[in-house]
């Protein structure tokens, strides 16, 4: 064939091409290494911003919007899913999640009282000092990326 | 039952939640376990592209939660 001298990469099954995430062994530190500054700073200034303001919800826009446009526009090599799952190995997975959300189902349905507080209740105290607040920001948008990778 | 150890108790059921997903992730990982991992369950769901749009929004909508509001 016409391609069959042409020495391809990406495209095989359950990737995806797109622009070279990991180019070269010095070249991925100092990417990293620029890529994690940047967030940390972010991050920082990110928890710097009172909550319940228009600087508060900017900041948590632009990762949003940064990572929908990577994962439309540029997407980068995913993990490959599984072609199914074993359903009685996942069912351990639904009940655990489904207890999570009736457990705060119910915390929701009394109005968050101080008796039965919600979760968000008992988190927004924890990330309340601005390193902790940083560092939640930063694993936030970690955990973005690794789901833009999926 | 006072209201302290309703709270307490409130509190231990969210804790014990936690731990149960930090258990099943940790069993998820031994070699031939039929449990999942979390990203292979998530990534399983993010096939379609509407999982995909879905649980994206979800993780938007977390950090909206926490960090915004």
């Amino acid at each position: 064939m016409a391609t069959d001298d042409v020495t391809g990469r990406g495209d095989r099954l359950g990737r995806r091409s797109g622009f070279p995430l990991w180019p070269g062994r010095r070249g991925k530190r100092l990417r990293a290494a620029v890529i994690g500054v940047v967030l940390a700073g972010y991050a920082w200034a990110a928890g710097a911003a009172a909550p319940l303001t228009t600087t508060s919800l900017v900041f948590v826009l632009i990762p949003g919007v940064v990572l929908a446009a990577i994962a439309y526009a540029w997407p980068p090599e995913r993990i490959p899913p599984p072609d199914r799952l074993d359903m009685t190995g996942m069912f351990w997975w639904v009940i655990a999640v489904a207890a999570l959300f009736e457990w705060e189902a119910s915390a929701y349905k009394d109005n968050s009282l101080p008796w039965h507080p919600s979760l968000t209740d008992l988190i927004n105290p924890m990330i309340g000092p601005h390193v902790l607040r940083s560092a939640a920001i930063l694993l936030w948008i970690m955990v973005g990326w690794a789901l833009v990778r999926r | 039952m006072s209201i302290m150890s309703t709270r307490v108790l409130t509190i231990a059921g969210f804790v014990v939640l936690i731990a149960a997903f930090f258990l099943l992730e940790y069993l998820a990982r031994r070699p031939g376990s039929r449990i999942p991992t979390l990203g292979q369950w998530l990534g399983y769901l993010m096939r379609p592209r509407i999982g995909r749009v879905l649980i994206l929004l979800g993780w938007w909508w977390l950090g909206w939660h926490y960090f915004a509001r």
